[in-house]
């Protein structure tokens, strides 16, 4: 049955590559799981095909020589678009190295830098360049300390929101103008829509990956088992490779075992409890370092009038960072006390703990920019937040970097050297990709405030990942805890974009709609409020005739509750028919998963009857060759108008047919 | 190539160098290899030769891998099967390719199913004997619960392939 197979596949094979270009038959015969000979007479036997039919003409359709192209274009540009890709050869070594779950960090760190990337081109191009042509006059002296904290002659740069005009930007001798003022808003909300369906599309994408499993495929055990990576080729690595292994598997069957197992009652409680303290003094310890946050934060501005040092701005990001760093290792010291029965468990929890803290010390801090800077009365407070923003990422940058090399690098002569029980540090996974999404929230509420944030931050990126990369190779070790990377993935893009992006959104919005802005600075000076800018501007189009689309579009459109109401009705209703087709789906696998555990069992009854079959032949039948032929494996196969057929496994024979009222 | 007068089709091998890998082919065993390849086409390097090759020394499945590339089954490949194996192991070839000659590596007896004996071999060599026996069938009976769609105790390619294609982590 196998050579019949075969030789009709190839055929169908042959059928298939003779009309398409040269590039995608190579393409599909390389792929093909057959051996080099066998590539080879194939490729010889279509090209005799060819050269058969090419002396007919044959004339294309229009429809398939467009689709050749397109697909021909279609591998040309994922090929360049691969090669562009200049980090996959450094991932791939990491990933050889230390396996998936220290790699899915750093392709989590050139996803961000990508999307960085595509910030600074478009607030490059529509925001920063028109004002480049039209610059104010710096009038302050540049000191090194401004790097650090932003202020000072970096004030009156392109930097910060305060130097850009709010006027039309005209050129003398030409026609165009550029609207300042509508450029502005419409780029950063263009972009954050950008963003928000990029981050949808991404956590879809891996929900779809990691999350839809048939019921059957339940623990994964199998999945591990099968998932030995023929890449890695130190010993090594080899050696690591399989004691992480083995620890998983034997979590895996501790999981198992726990399941049939039942805890006393006593230590059930005991255990209760100790759960409960811990959450209980993790949220304590988090809401005291917002208080202090909050406090320091308020009082700053009677400091920074008393000590008018530029350096004294320093000392709340400072306070930040050190929040940042010490708690979470204060977290992970609850682990000698608190113990899950489930190791997975504690690694969500201590995730959950970190973001916690982190969105609450970035909530306070916006809680403060938005409550008390901006309704102070100060000239630019726009500019004021961009500063203390900026502040804040140099600081943390600062810190990651001494981290880096401090904590590793120390920790490793100390662990290699001095103490030699504490051996190699880990790379921690949960906490550099926490600091990520940490430093993303900060730079998408800085992007409204300075402009040119994605810039800076795309460099110290650039920097942390070489930074971080060569470190993990000095220093680390992988981490030896169980981690399905691609689920944690999912729930860090969930993350990013819950609370983290839609948070920015509040505040961005808070601010576009409720805050008046600075009356001297900035392109919105004047108005009293950054969306009256979109007002007016839907006032000047409706005096057009040409643009009264836009207007009705706006009025009706977006401006309408009604059309909203409806919007997310039909949303719902979409939803709801989804889920009903997944759940009959559902029961479509289960039912179908039956019927083939049935044909298989079906099959063996006929092969039993067909055995008894010959036998009771044979008795009449004085051959030998009949005693042959039950030795023989035998598969029986359904033809297309309903006969069996019993076929001989070793030879293509046109099968006997069998009769099924003989059985 | 073409002046050594070999008969590689670098269009059959997916962005690997196949000179780079004649040569490294040769090298293995020189006094078998010629550098004029077309006087002994079908020469075989002995497996002994092969499994000491850095990429493959620690790897713990080497032995399969070698018996599956190699046309007898008998792990001395010639440099058709050399090229297969270094095409096939590549970071450009299909999922499903990779997952096709996985399967063939985990079948121990190559009887196209990989039933619980191969799948202890299969864990004996993964955990270096870490695992007790027990730990071992349990592990065993687990995997075929939770792959064999079609109930009959052992995994066939189908069942395999279901299974890691959906495994995201697979293979990367």
């Amino acid at each position: 049955m196998n050579i019949a197979d075969k030789t009709k596949h190839e055929e169908k094979l042959i059928a298939s590559l003779i009309n398409l270009p040269t590039r995608d038959r190579n393409k599909i015969i390389r792929n093909q799981p057959l051996t080099m000979q066998e590539k080879r007479k194939i490729k010889k036997k279509v090209n005799m095909e060819k050269q058969k039919s090419a002396n007919q003409s044959i004339q294309l359709n229009y429809c398939t020589q467009c689709l050749t192209h397109y697909r021909h274009f279609k591998s040309v540009t994922s090929e360049f678009f691969q090669s562009l890709d200049v980090w996959q050869r450094t991932l791939k070594i990491i990933g050889s190295k230390f396996g998936t779950s220290v790699l899915s960090y750093f392709s989590f760190l050139t996803w961000l830098l990508k999307f960085n990337i595509f910030s600074f081109i478009v607030n490059f191009s529509f925001i920063i360049i028109p004002q480049l042509t039209d610059p104010k006059p710096n009038n302050l002296s540049f000191t090194g300390l401004e790097l650090l904290t932003g202020a000072g002659s970096f004030q009156q740069t392109v930097l910060y929101y305060g130097f850009y005009t709010n006027s039309t930007i005209k050129h003398k001798g030409s026609n165009t103008s550029y609207n300042m003022q509508l450029a502005y808003i419409f780029t950063i909300g263009l972009y954050l829509v950008i963003c928000f369906f990029s981050l949808l599309y991404s956590m879809a994408c891996s929900f779809r990956n990691n999350f839809i499993n048939p019921h059957v495929y339940s623990r994964g055990t199998a999945k591990l088992v099968f998932s030995w990576d023929f890449t890695i080729t130190r010993e090594k690595a080899v050696k690591l490779k399989q004691r992480n292994l083995t620890t998983e598997l034997k979590e895996n069957l501790s999981e198992i075992r726990h399941e049939n197992v039942i805890t006393p009652l006593k230590q059930r409680l005991s255990r209760f409890c100790i759960h409960l303290a811990a959450w209980i003094v993790s949220t304590g310890v988090a809401i005291a370092c917002c208080a202090a946050v909050y406090f320091l934060a308020f009082n700053n501005m009677k400091f920074l009038r008393e000590h008018k040092n530029q350096a004294a701005t320093l000392l709340l990001p400072f306070l930040v960072c050190c929040f940042n760093l010490f708690v979470p290792l204060f977290y992970s010291s609850f682990g000698l006390v608190e113990k899950f029965e489930i190791p997975r468990h504690q690694v969500l929890v201590i995730i959950i703990r970190n973001i916690f803290l982190k969105i609450s010390i970035i909530g306070i801090l916006c809680y403060y920019w938005l409550n008390s800077i901006a309704v102070s009365h100060e000239e630019c407070w726009e500019t004021l937040i961009g500063q203390d923003i900026y502040r804040l990422l140099m600081m943390n940058f600062l810190f990651t970097l001494f981290d880096s090399i401090f904590g590793e690098f120390l920790r490793r002569i100390i662990g290699t050297k001095l103490i030699k029980s504490l051996g190699v540090p880990e790379f921690d996974i949960a906490r550099n990709v926490l600091e990520l999404i940490y430093t993303q929230t900060l730079l998408w509420i800085g992007i409204f405030f300075a402009p040119l944030l994605p810039f800076i931050h795309m460099i110290t990126l650039f920097i942390m990942l070489n930074v971080k990369r060569i470190s993990l190779m000095m220093n680390c070790l992988p981490p030896s805890k169980v981690w399905r990377a691609s689920q944690m993935m999912t729930l860090f893009i969930f993350l990013l974009f819950f609370p983290s992006f839609t948070g920015v959104l509040c505040v961005l919005a808070i601010t576009v709609w409720r805050l008046k802005p600075s009356a001297q600075c900035g392109p919105f000076q004047g108005l009293p409020s950054i969306i009256h800018a979109i007002y007016g501007w839907i006032e000047i189009l409706s005096n057009r005739p040409s643009y009264l689309w836009v207007v009705w579009i706006y009025r009706n459109l977006i401006g309408s509750v009604h059309f909203f109401f409806i919007l997310t009705l039909i949303v719902v209703i979409i939803t709801y028919l989804y889920w009903q087709i997944i759940e009959g789906r559902k029961i479509m696998i289960k039912l179908l998963h039956e019927q083939i555990i049935n044909e298989g069992k079906d099959k063996m009854f006929l092969v039993e009857k067909l055995l008894k079959l010959q036998e009771s032949q044979k008795k009449t039948n004085t051959f030998p060759l009949a005693q042959e032929r039950r030795e023989q494996e035998v598969s029986l196969k359904w033809s297309k108008d309903g006969h069996l057929f019993i076929l001989d496994k070793r030879e293509w024979s046109e099968g006997t047919k069998v009769n099924l009222e003989d059985m | 190539m073409n002046s050594k007068g070999i008969e590689l089709d670098p269009e059959l091998s997916p962005k690997v160098e196949s000179a780079w890998l004649f040569y490294r082919f040769q090298a293995l065993a020189p006094q078998l290899v010629t550098l004029d390849y077309t006087s002994n086409p079908g020469v075989k390097v002995p497996y002994e030769v092969i499994s000491s090759m850095p990429e493959l020394k620690d790897n713990p499945f080497r032995e399969r891998i070698a018996q599956v590339f190699s046309q007898d089954g008998d792990g001395n490949m010639t440099l058709d099967d050399f090229l297969d194996m270094f095409s096939v192991m590549s970071e450009m070839a299909p999922r499903d390719l990779k997952a096709y000659y996985a399967f063939k590596i985990y079948d121990f007896n190559n009887d196209d199913y990989i039933c619980p004996l191969d799948l202890e071999k299969t864990m004996i060599k993964l955990t270096r004997g870490e695992l007790t026996p027990e730990e071992v069938g349990l592990v065993c009976e687990k995997v075929i619960n939770e792959a064999d769609v079609d109930n009959d105790g052992k995994l066939s390619l189908d069942d395999f392939q279901n299974m890691i294609l959906h495994a995201p982590d697979f293979l990367r």
